[in-house]
């Protein structure tokens, strides 16, 4: 059916070598529907337009970002909300998963160190924080103040950084309600 | 894509708020550099400053 149309069209074998992808996954796209090429050549092979093309690239783009198929699919198909909540929900999981990597790291540094022989690990802890503070002269007050600071300007960096040092869940959601309470107090004083 | 979106300005901007001067921080680098030099490293990543950007304050710690 296509003619002088053919130009502007990729065949696949050049759609597989701009992208980098296998041959097999791109019928594998077409087969649930993700990518449909827009036409076929008088001999019958799959030709993409600049628009499919375009398609895939936003397509590896999701993938990167470590969408499923189905959810790269809903991203595509529908409107700004649906895309946002299903890259937040992405954004989430990601968040879950490093603090559960956090956690398993820090238990492996503490099976390390039962057992005498402590590697660099590159994680620190609370106590090696705590220590360098102190000897660049911050008391007490000034690391209270410290946390208070971080929460107001910083809330998600500020838990992010405490999981990195190892600090259990609950210390760490206690900390936060104290200077979320006491930077508001401040302020309003 | 960083999980936070603490930079090294909004440390800086932290770290004067509650009062250090430019020597404590400097202070705080060569500490964090002689006893970590590893984490201090991590450090720096996590707070996404470039490669070059890094060995330069670690240098600079370490004198």
């Amino acid at each position: 059916m296509f003619t002088g149309a053919e130009k502007n069209m990729y065949t696949i074998g050049r759609v597989v070598k701009r992208f980098g992808i296998a041959r097999s996954t791109l019928l594998y796209y077409d087969s649930i529907g993700l990518l449909k090429p827009s036409g076929r050549s008088s001999a019958g092979y799959r030709l993409y337009s600049e628009k499919d093309v375009k398609r895939l690239a936003l397509i590896m783009t999701y993938r990167d970002a470590g969408l499923g198929l189905t959810e790269i699919m809903d991203v595509l198909d529908s409107g700004n909300d649906t895309s946002v909540s299903i890259l937040e929900k992405q954004l989430r999981d990601l968040n879950r998963d490093i603090s559960n990597l956090r956690r398993q790291q820090q238990q492996i540094v503490r099976l390390l160190k039962n057992m005498g022989a402590l590697k660099k690990t590159r994680a620190m802890n609370k106590d090696m924080w705590v220590s360098i503070l102190r000897a660049s002269g911050m008391s007490d007050d000034d690391m209270k103040r410290w946390h208070r600071e971080f929460e107001r300007m910083a809330p998600e960096a500020h838990q992010d950084f405490m999981e990195s040092l190892g600090i259990p869940e609950r210390e760490i959601g206690a900390i936060r309600t104290w200077a979320a309470k006491n930077s508001e107090q401040s302020k309003s004083k | 894509m960083a999980s936070h979106n603490m930079t090294k300005e909004k440390w800086i901007e932290l770290f004067s708020e509650i009062g250090l001067t430019e020597e404590q921080m400097h202070t705080w680098h060569r500490a964090f550099e002689k006893r970590y030099p590893d984490e201090h490293q991590a450090f720096l990543e996590w707070l996404n400053i470039p490669a070059d950007d890094i060995s330069m304050i670690r240098t600079e710690s370490s004198s």
